[in-house]
């Protein structure tokens, strides 16, 4: 038992004073295990949102309340849109920062992007707002429940990654993520780049084809 | 020596990697050219009528613009293009069970409630 707990404090200790490099990680694939989580969670995701588009497109006609057309302001839809694709650009550079060792620049690049998602998030709460004035609530039609469903739950999920990137930012700011543990950025970086492709998606299938 | 935001990421820096990330600099084409991209999205619904998309092509037009921002943001900002192919097989097989998913659902109501949307 000391033995055990004697080996596990060396390799902690040894973890901590690791060099910049990422070490070969010892498994079949030579990726770590959280990163190949992180894809496998990803590709499982596809179905949720597959699911959830499939429904959307069967149900996208409203037998009654406002159509799409009616009241989907594209304009609006298409800022907030490319707020979200901005967002991604600073996440990716977050990355590249932490994998250059350079904490600062992840930082700012970190906060930037949890900026953009809660503008992204914001917007999608004004809009739904105006829908739910304008007389489109959640059981109003068929159209109405499949399309909150789908954006609520594409919000849910920009939400769960501000929470990520803001606790990213606070652990870095307490030193928890040197270089070597630059993984985590890159993985909490697929979570949001993900969330960001599935916007693609949704803003041409739901807003813009007619 | 330290590496700056001009220079690529090193493999042997990486993890899973097979290829060194890309420089900055690309990451910021990349996000101007998917801005172009969603312009022209816009584009389609401002101007309905314009010959390269007007009719039934806009959906296609739409379809492949969709198509190319996905699979660039999946490539480059996901790095799916320097990893180990197994990253792309997973996700790979994500789409495809989504994909079925969908003609699953649409062939299920078209055969067997036809009516239901509309």
């Amino acid at each position: 038992m000391a033995n055990a707990v004697q080996a596990h404090e060396s390799v902690a200790e040894a973890d901590a004073h690791a060099p910049h490099a990422h070490i070969e990680h010892d498994t079949n694939t030579g990726i770590s295990n959280t990163k190949l989580g992180m894809w496998l969670f990803l590709a499982s995701e596809c179905l949720l949102f597959g699911g959830l588009i499939t429904t959307y497109l069967l149900y996208k006609r409203p037998l009654e309340g406002p159509t799409p057309t009616e009241i989907f302001d594209i304009p609006f839809t298409s800022t907030s849109s490319f707020v979200l694709l901005m967002s991604s650009l600073t996440m990716v550079l977050a990355v590249s920062a932490i994998e250059r060792g350079d904490h600062q620049r992840m930082r700012i690049w970190l906060g930037a992007t949890a900026l953009l998602g809660a503008t992204f998030v914001s917007g999608q709460i004004y809009e739904f707002t105006v829908f739910v004035r304008e007389g489109l609530g959640f059981t109003t039609s068929r159209f109405s429940s499949a399309f909150y469903t789908l954006t609520g739950f594409h919000g849910v999920h920009v939400t769960i990654g501000i929470i990520m990137l803001v606790s990213l930012v606070l652990l870095s700011l307490r030193g928890k993520i040197p270089e070597h543990r630059s993984e985590t950025v890159e993985i909490v970086g697929l979570y949001w780049h993900f969330v960001d492709v599935v916007w693609i998606f949704i803003f041409a299938v739901v807003y813009l084809i007619p | 020596m330290a590496i700056t935001s001009h220079d690529p990421i090193p493999t042997s820096q990486l993890d899973g990697a097979v290829k060194d990330y890309s420089r900055d600099k690309v990451y910021v084409l990349t996000a101007l050219f998917l801005g172009v991209l969603t312009i022209i999205e816009v584009l389609t619904y401002a101007f309905p009528d314009f010959p390269a998309w007007s009719g039934n092509l806009v959906i296609l037009t739409l379809m492949i613009l969709m198509a190319v921002k996905f699979f660039t943001v999946v490539y480059i900002f996901m790095h799916l293009r320097f990893d180990k192919p197994i990253l792309s097989w997973i996700f790979w097989a994500g789409l495809v069970l989504a994909l079925g998913v969908y003609l699953a659902a649409m062939c299920t109501f078209r055969i067997f409630w036809p009516e239901s949307h509309g």
